[in-house]
């Protein structure tokens, strides 16, 4: 589904990855753990290039998306494809619950007034929030905006969803219901990537576990193999940290 | 006797009765010229931002330059350039007989180029402060959902951004009724302008003073009346 070959990224003289390869398979969960600044956040956002990468290619499906050849990749049309919710859910707060939910769809993929209003109220019900529908984002609690902003990436019917931190924003009693959506997500089979914190979510939910540190995978593998049985002395002295 | 009558000046209103229709001739000149100049100012302001965002150098030279010059020096200094100035070296604003003989002479038309040009340089800042009050991330969600730059711009970064800098433009509007008043030293026949009519028909000085001060002064309240009331409509989503 995604691919990404020799990626670097440089901030100025900063250089932040250096040298990803993975590939996310379809239906795959991933989780990617690690300190802060070792590279996860970027390397997500390089996935549907918020971030421009420095060097390397990053493939969707067949697609080289980082091809300079503007006539092949409309990155626009490709990130249709690629839902992301962001550690501080970036809602629309000009607009309702329920015109945050319907204004892509609408815009891009041309559906009618209606139908985008029907499915967006049907993607409510699924985070639990139907009733909000008419309020703004500015009086929802952060778990409700994290909540209502997987929503409105659903509801341009994805193939696969991005998570840079979703719950690191948020209050510790408002985590577990943020959690239990991207679950369910992950039960109906949807490809998921997502950087978090949540040592607990990535042991029980992900298929794969990437631990990153100093701009590389330093190792991957099952829950089991990374949590129980982590090769790698910095992996090891990670989890020691933070479990 | 005589002395007596040059001592105390009587002051007499109803003497302005007569020029009453002057004095709301004066008026509209004002308001339109502030206006047309708000309008221009927003066209020419927006054009600067656009110049300023933009990837070509050339473009961001030029807005840089326009905006620091024109904020730099004073309006009337800029009024007397586009109006006596220019002409010397062969740029002058026509005028415009169609328009009648008030707004279309050439100094009214001068002061409508001259001032729009000045309020767009302010305007130009207006604008990048609203758009850089806007969070990164409402340009990324954008981007995610498969909006391209422009289209996040004008359905997510602007409708938010107009909400912050539209109490800005309202002020800059006053600010023109007001600052529009240095156009009656070239001659355009605005409120301010009427007073030199007033006074040299009826010797009266303060009268007309003070019923200009006055239309001013109602002019302006009215409009910040409005201004707090399209505030706090637009306050209801935060």
């Amino acid at each position: 589904m995604l691919k990404t070959v020799d990626l670097y990224k440089s901030f100025g003289d900063l250089e932040v990855l250096k040298g990803v390869n993975t590939e996310i398979n379809k239906g795959e969960v991933v989780a990617i753990i690690g300190p802060s600044g070792s590279g996860k956040s970027t390397f997500i956002r390089c996935l549907n290039l918020l971030e421009e990468p420095t060097k390397g290619k990053v493939f969707f499906k067949e697609t080289e998306i980082t091809s300079k050849d503007k006539k092949e990749v409309d990155i626009d049309k490709v990130r249709e494809h690629i839902g992301m919710v962001f550690q501080h859910f970036n809602l629309f707060p000009h607009m309702s619950v329920l015109d945050n939910l319907t204004l892509a769809p609408i815009k891009i993929k041309g559906m009618s007034e209606q139908d985008a209003k029907k499915q967006a109220i049907e993607l409510l019900k699924k985070v639990g929030l139907e009733e909000k529908k008419d309020a703004y984002p500015n009086n929802l609690s952060g778990g409700q905006k994290q909540r209502v902003a997987i929503a409105r990436s659903l509801a341009m019917n994805p193939e696969v969803m991005l998570f840079d931190e979703p719950t690191s924003a948020l209050d510790p009693e408002m985590v577990k219901e943020v959690l239990n959506v991207i679950k369910s997500l992950a039960q109906s089979k949807m490809t998921i990537v997502i950087v978090t914190h949540e040592m607990g979510f990535a042991k029980e939910v992900a298929d794969r576990v990437m631990f990153m540190d100093e701009g590389i995978i330093m190792e991957e593998g099952t829950p089991d193999e990374i949590f129980n049985h982590p090769k790698n002395q910095r992996t090891k002295e990670f989890l020691d940290k933070v479990m | 006797m005589y002395g007596n009558t040059l001592m105390a000046v009587t002051i007499d209103f109803t003497k302005m009765i007569k020029w009453i229709p002057t004095f709301i001739d004066g008026t509209i000149v004002t308001v339109v010229l502030a206006l047309m100049t708000v309008v221009l100012g927003c066209i020419l302001g927006l054009l600067a931002i656009l110049m300023k965002r933009s990837h070509i150098k050339v473009f961001n030279a030029i807005s840089k330059a326009y905006t620091q010059v024109i904020r730099g020096t004073p309006m009337l200094l800029q009024l007397y350039i586009w109006l006596y100035g220019f002409p010397m070296i062969g740029i002058s604003i026509p005028s415009i007989p169609m328009l009648g003989s008030i707004y279309g002479s050439r100094e009214f038309l001068t002061a409508v180029v001259a001032l729009a040009i000045n309020s767009g340089a302010y305007i130009c800042e207006l604008l990048r402060g609203g758009l850089d009050s806007i969070d990164k991330g409402q340009m990324e969600a954008g981007r995610s959902l498969g909006f391209s730059n422009l289209e996040t711009m004008r359905y997510i970064i602007i409708p938010q951004a107009i909400r912050v800098v539209l109490p800005g433009l309202c002020n800059e509007f006053i600010m023109m009724i007001k600052e529009s008043s240095i156009v009656s030293t070239v001659g355009v026949f605005d409120i301010m302008y009427t007073s030199n009519i007033v006074k040299a028909s009826t010797y009266s000085v303060f009268e007309p003073l003070i019923i200009i001060a006055i239309i001013y002064f109602a002019l302006t309240s009215i409009l910040t009346t409005i201004m707090s009331m399209i505030e706090r409509k637009l306050k209801v989503y935060a």
